[in-house]
């Protein structure tokens, strides 16, 4: 109990950490929002000028008050779940844009991430159990090859190949331009549709940690006495593999979970940006690149809770699994 | 949860097995997939990333584009020589310096059936005087006073602006009746917008928002489009360039690399024009030696191949700019004859040597010095500007050959604009000119009321050029009415900019146009210039309005 | 990714590590010699290595065998592959063939100098944790744990551009701090394991110091969990290095791999067909990050002998 408690303290600690750390850093940044909104004009070709930037400004509302008082309205916001208007386009609440991406990412890397773990594991205790057979070596080798992609020059050539030249898929986006995100077969069919290829680019360059941590625990477990007991009974292979060894295999990979979830949500930053997919990932590129302090403050906090939540589920697991770590 | 996922992930594997035969539905936003022409004109619009945001608030700076075919201002100059298509006025008189009078349609509708008046106009610039962070475009800091009667508008300035007008002309009319109630018009997203012009919103997607022709409007039977598409653009530009050339759009704005192979080549209806639409300058700092000296900067200038530069950075779609200052040859009306190779300089070595020798710097064993110290420069730029890029690496190459170091600093945008804004660059790649109109160009980049002391921002004259002959001849031809006195004022200009070379040009930036005529012609070409091919600004209106049925 | 599989192991397996080698440490040399034989045993991690050792060679050969100047802008650009330029040229007219093998040197740099910083940090702070039950490792294991929990790429998006000067060192540095909190993690909890070993409270009795314990008892007993973390932070350091210059927050004038991709994306290789110049960086990255990923196969197998290939 007292490990339990503990657990929670570090918990709230570290979203604290994490919360402030989250404010520090992109004030760190250089360039202000004003610049950036200012380069998204010229980028766009527009003549900027100085009764633009006078005008941004007041509508813009550029960052005020001492750093003290922004932290503390910072972190008040942070409680009430009040994330205000993006700096670039003010009409915007961010708490409307991650409602909007959100979906999105968690369809998509939700729905990768099961699909990995449930193919990779199966592939895994496969694996595992035929360990130093033709098939373990064609999965492991399969595996590390497309976990050493990188995540967006797959998803690159696989834009390349079936948006592009096969024209099978669309170019970019979550859905067809002009639809309106319902619950619809129609729109539902036609948004997975457009999640087929960066789905497919997640989940193949996800696979691998979810298979050498399964193929692993069961050529660990494959030792224990239970197993050769259960062989010496003459139980079928396959019974031994799945009822017994892959059981008791499967729960430290399952620990890996919210682990595996931060780094997939890494990845997928970068492939929404490739395919252009609505989610978290892209807006958090976005914002970064226009330097939209609150919206990305609240990416920033969205992501970082869901780890850390992730993380102190692990933690206890951990503990349950391994009481050694308890006795500290 | 599991048993949702589960389901999810069943339907995605049959999405999987789906998606090569529905893969048809990919094209259905297709404007010209049919055989036969099309009435609906699809336009690659705004970046809506990840979504659209549903503005169409005439004076934000967030606004869809599509909101300039909804409202109308009372006149478009034109961006490659200044020329004037008139909308809600039907002209305008320069009654003297500071006066500017506007004569107004009649017979205009509000798409709502309320009749537009001359009260509308007065309305819609003193809200701007009200709110000033519509201003965008900063007409009360010239303005004095906007009256009416009967159908003319009467506009008096501070001071003697004459080419003010071009920016006068271009305020976006709302209706009074349903914008006086609006409380608060700087956040207000209009999404139900009532205008004067050819088109009326229809439906609003979170990626693709549609309009109508507006049946009432003052010459409906000239409009061609029924229908305009405005599908979201990415806000990564290569996925763009993949979207433009599967032929989906009717005209977009978009750099191609290899047009003839990547674009033209694809359809026998793809046209592209790709004028020059601004000049692309080293901006040097001339709060700075040896910067601040002339003949420094002619040294620079003269050690250049500008063909070259131009072909590194935009492969040759344009060329070296004349350093008269103009863009050529959309303002070739206003050049001084008296300019040599209407103001094209060729890369010369002994001229450049003669030039650093006058300022002081001699070549020694390679390298360009004075007093022992090596000539340097650390050259700015946006590191995913790759076209300036390009062009300050080959600046760099060229430069080193007469002996000068260039250090190449490529920060992110936000960042470069920070510096350039503050001044605290040795030099800066940067864009000059570009309005149409000579003296928007020359006054924003040299008067010296923008040049900011160092460390307080600008957005203008960002070398902090200062010169109190370039300032009255400025004044000048900001009062000039008659068309010799405008000449005389210009040519005075050009002049300077040739001989002091107070930024150092370097080639045309483009505008980089994409058409299909398969449903629609009259677009804007070399050989009928009448707007550049953009698809943001005002250009939108001028260029809709234009079209004619294939 | 192998980093994961081993977060249990030595829990779940404690037979798994080697006995004791309290008296009989073998001198470096040997040791090292011993480790690389059981490497290169393996035979995936012989695959790893050579391929490691092809890239090292193409890095370091790079000014002998490439055809051209990397930089050099002589040539007409958006050239499709030819027998003059195997892979094309950039839209600058540069021959990507050549920038593709100098490319190696940034990719090889950044992963075995970012991978090693990782690496240190890691064990640094993974071995005092561990071996610091109380004030000390709670803290250090709230940093770790706070270095995990902030999203990695995003962190070093806003790293990098804080970091405004854009040189690979910057790349490095960013990795580095970034990359270290799974492998600290990891050598934090075998090191928990270690201490309750009969033969480190043995050495902790005979009243041997700390770091002494530390570094002779503890540190031998996981070189392979050290190496493992390496090899894992240098695959990550490549992918990142990659991610990054290809967002256009690395230096583009730097010439490697990632750069390579974001010219191609710049100037849109895939429209202008140009496909090779988007393929091969990519397949090399992916190669080098397999070959760290295959090397520790063979590591792995240090440390677990049921690893070990029959």
């Amino acid at each position: 109990m007292r490990y339990v408690l503990s657990r929670i303290g570090l918990f709230v600690l570290t979203l604290w950490a994490a919360v402030t750390l989250n404010f520090i850093l992109p004030r760190l940044m250089p360039g202000s929002p004003l610049d950036a909104a200012l380069a998204k004009l010229a980028a766009s070709g527009q003549q900027v000028t100085n009764a633009q930037r006078t005008a941004l400004e007041s509508e813009l509302g550029s960052p005020h008050g001492t750093v003290l008082s922004q932290y503390w309205d910072y972190l008040g916001n942070m409680v009430t779940l009040n994330f205000g208007h993006s700096y670039t386009d003010p009409t915007r609440t961010v708490g409307g844009s991650i409602a909007r991406a959100l979906p999105w990412t968690l369809i998509l890397v939700g729905v990768t991430t099961i699909i990995a773990f449930v193919v990779g594991t199966l592939l895994g205790v496969w694996a595992g159990w035929r360990r130093g057979t033709k098939a373990d070596t064609t999965v492991t080798m399969g595996a590390t090859f497309f976990a050493s992609f990188p995540p967006f020059w797959l998803g690159l050539l696989l834009l390349y190949v079936f948006a592009f030249k096969l024209k099978w898929f669309a170019i970019k986006g979550g859905y067809s331009e002009g639809l309106t995100p319902n619950w619809s077969p129609s729109f539902i069919s036609d948004a997975m549709q457009h999640s087929v290829l960066p789905g497919i680019t997640l989940a193949l360059t996800a696979l691998s940690g979810w298979v050498f941590g399964m193929r692993n625990n069961m050529i660990n477990t494959a030792g224990e006495d239970y197993v050769t007991f259960a062989e010496a009974n003459g139980l079928k292979q396959r019974t031994i593999a799945l009822r017994y060894a892959a059981r008791n295999a499967i729960l430290p990979n399952v620990t890996a979970f919210g682990l595996s979830l931060g780094a997939v949500l890494g990845g997928s930053v970068l492939v929404e940006g490739v395919f252009s997919y609505p989610g978290l990932g892209h807006l958090l590129f976005e914002a970064v690149t226009n330097h939209d302090y609150p919206l990305m403050q609240a990416l920033f906090l969205v992501l970082t809770v869901g780890m850390l939540t992730a993380i102190f589920i692990v933690d206890l697991l951990y503990a349950r699994i391994d009481p050694r770590v308890v006795r500290t | 949860m599991i048993r949702t996922s589960v389901i999810r992930t069943v339907a995605a594997a049959v999405a999987l097995a789906l998606g090569v035969t529905a893969c048809a539905g990919a094209d259905q936003n297709s404007g010209n997939s049919s055989g036969k022409p099309s009435s609906v004109l699809t336009i690659q619009g705004d970046a809506g990333d990840p979504t659209l945001t549903e503005n169409f608030n005439p004076y934000s700076s967030t606004q869809l584009e599509g909101t300039r075919l909804i409202y109308e201002p009372l006149e478009v100059p034109s961006s490659v020589n200044g020329s004037y298509t008139p909308f809600l006025a039907t002209g305008s008189t320069v009654v003297n310096p500071t006066t500017i009078k506007y004569t107004l349609r009649s017979g205009v509708k509000w798409s709502d059936g309320k009749p537009f008046s001359a009260a509308d106009v007065v309305f819609s610039f003193n809200l701007l005087k009200k709110f000033p962070p519509l201003d965008t475009t900063g007409v009360w800091a010239q303005l004095k006073t906007v009256t009416s009667s009967g159908n003319t508008v009467t506009m008096t300035l501070q001071k003697p602006n004459v080419p003010f007008a071009a920016t006068l002309a271009q305020v976006p009319i709302v209706p009074q009746h349903l914008w006086q109630s609006v409380k608060d018009p700087t956040k207000f997203t209009n999404t139900k917008p009532v205008g004067t012009g050819p088109f009326e919103l229809d439906k609003f997607a979170p990626t693709q928002y549609m309009e109508k022709k507006n049946g009432s409007y003052w010459r409906a039977g000239t409009i061609a489009p029924t229908e305009v598409k405005f599908p979201a653009q990415s806000s990564n530009q290569s996925t763009n360039q993949l979207d433009v050339t599967s032929g989906k759009f009717d005209w977009s704005y978009n750099y191609l690399p290899n047009v003839q192979k990547t674009f033209v080549s694809k359809d026998s209806h793809n046209k592209y024009w790709f004028p020059p639409g601004g000049t692309i300058g080293l901006f040097l700092n001339l709060t700075k030696a040896p910067y601040n000296d002339a003949n420094f900067r002619l040294g620079i200038s003269y050690a250049l191949n500008r063909s070259t530069i131009a072909q590194k950075a935009v492969n040759g779609y344009t060329g070296a700019a004349s350093l008269s200052g103009l863009v050529l040859p959309n303002l070739k009306a206003d050049l001084d004859p008296s300019l040599p190779n209407q103001g094209m300089v060729t890369q010369n070595t002994d001229q450049a040597m003669a030039a650093f020798n006058k300022a002081g710097y001699t070549l020694q064993g390679g390298k360009l010095e004075k007093a022992g110290k090596q000539a340097s420069i650390t050259l700015s730029m946006p590191n995913n500007f790759t076209d300036w890029v390009a062009a300050a690496t080959e600046v760099k190459a060229e430069l080193a050959k007469v002996g000068v170091a260039v250090t190449l600093d490529e920060p992110q945008y936000a960042q470069y604009e920070k510096q350039i804004g503050a001044g605290t660059f040795d030099a800066a790649m940067g864009g000059f000119g570009g309005s149409g109109n000579p003296y928007t160009d020359f006054n924003n980049a040299l008067n010296s009321k923008y040049a900011a002391p160092i460390n307080t921002a600008t957005v203008n004259n960002f070398e902090r050029f200062k010169s109190p002959t370039v300032d009255s001849a400025l004044a000048k031809l900001a009062a000039a009415t008659g068309q010799s006195a405008q000449q005389q004022a210009t040519y005075q200009l050009e002049q300077f900019m040739y001989h002091q070379q107070p930024i150092v040009l370097l080639y045309y930036g483009g505008s980089w146009g994409l058409f299909s005529d398969k449903n629609f012609t009259g677009w804007p070409s070399a050989s009928d210039p009448y707007m550049l091919p953009t698809t943001y600004n005002n250009a939108m209106l001028v260029v809709v309005t234009h079209l004619r049925k294939a | 990714m192998s980093i994961l599989q081993t977060v249990e192991q030595p829990a779940e397996t404690p037979s798994s590590i080697p006995g004791p080698r309290r008296t009989s440490l073998p001198g470096p040399i040997q040791f090292l010699g011993r480790a690389f034989a059981t490497v290169w045993s393996n035979g995936k991690a012989r695959i790893g290595l050579s391929l490691l050792g092809l890239f090292i060679l193409i890095a370091l050969l790079a000014p002998l065998i490439s055809p051209d100047s990397p930089t050099s802008t002589d040539y007409t650009p958006y050239e499709g592959p030819s027998g003059a330029h195997w892979f094309g040229t950039t839209g600058n007219g540069q021959d990507v063939f050549s920038q593709f093998l100098y490319g190696a040197r940034v990719s090889l740099l950044v992963g075995l100098i970012a991978g090693f910083g990782a690496t240190f940090i890691a064990a640094t702070l993974g071995l005092i944790a561990g071996y610091r039950p109380g004030v000390v490792d709670n803290v250090l294991s709230f940093i770790t744990n706070l270095a995990l929990v902030l999203p990695g790429i995003p962190l070093m998006i806003i790293l990098a551009a804080y970091l405004s000067s854009h040189s690979v060192w910057t790349i490095v540095l960013v990795v580095a701090l970034t990359a270290w909190a799974t492998g600290s993690r990891v050598i934090r909890s075998q090191a928990i394991t270690l201490r309750t070993r009969d033969f480190v409270t043995s050495a902790q009795f005979s009243g041997e110091r700390l770091g002494r314990v530390v570094f002779r008892e503890i540190l031998p007993n996981m070189t392979s969990l050290v190496a493992a973390s390496f090899f894992a932070a240098a695959t990550a350091a490549v992918m990142a290095e990659a991610s990054l210059e290809f967002l256009g927050l690395g230096n583009p004038a730097t010439i490697s791999w990632g750069t390579i991709l974001y010219q191609a994306q710049q100037q849109n290789a895939l429209l202008t067909g140009q496909w090779l110049m988007i393929f091969a960086p990519g397949l090399a990255i992916a190669l080098l990050a397999l070959s760290f990923t295959l090397i520790n196969f063979g590591v792995d197998a240090l440390s677990n002998p049921r690893l070990r290939e029959k």
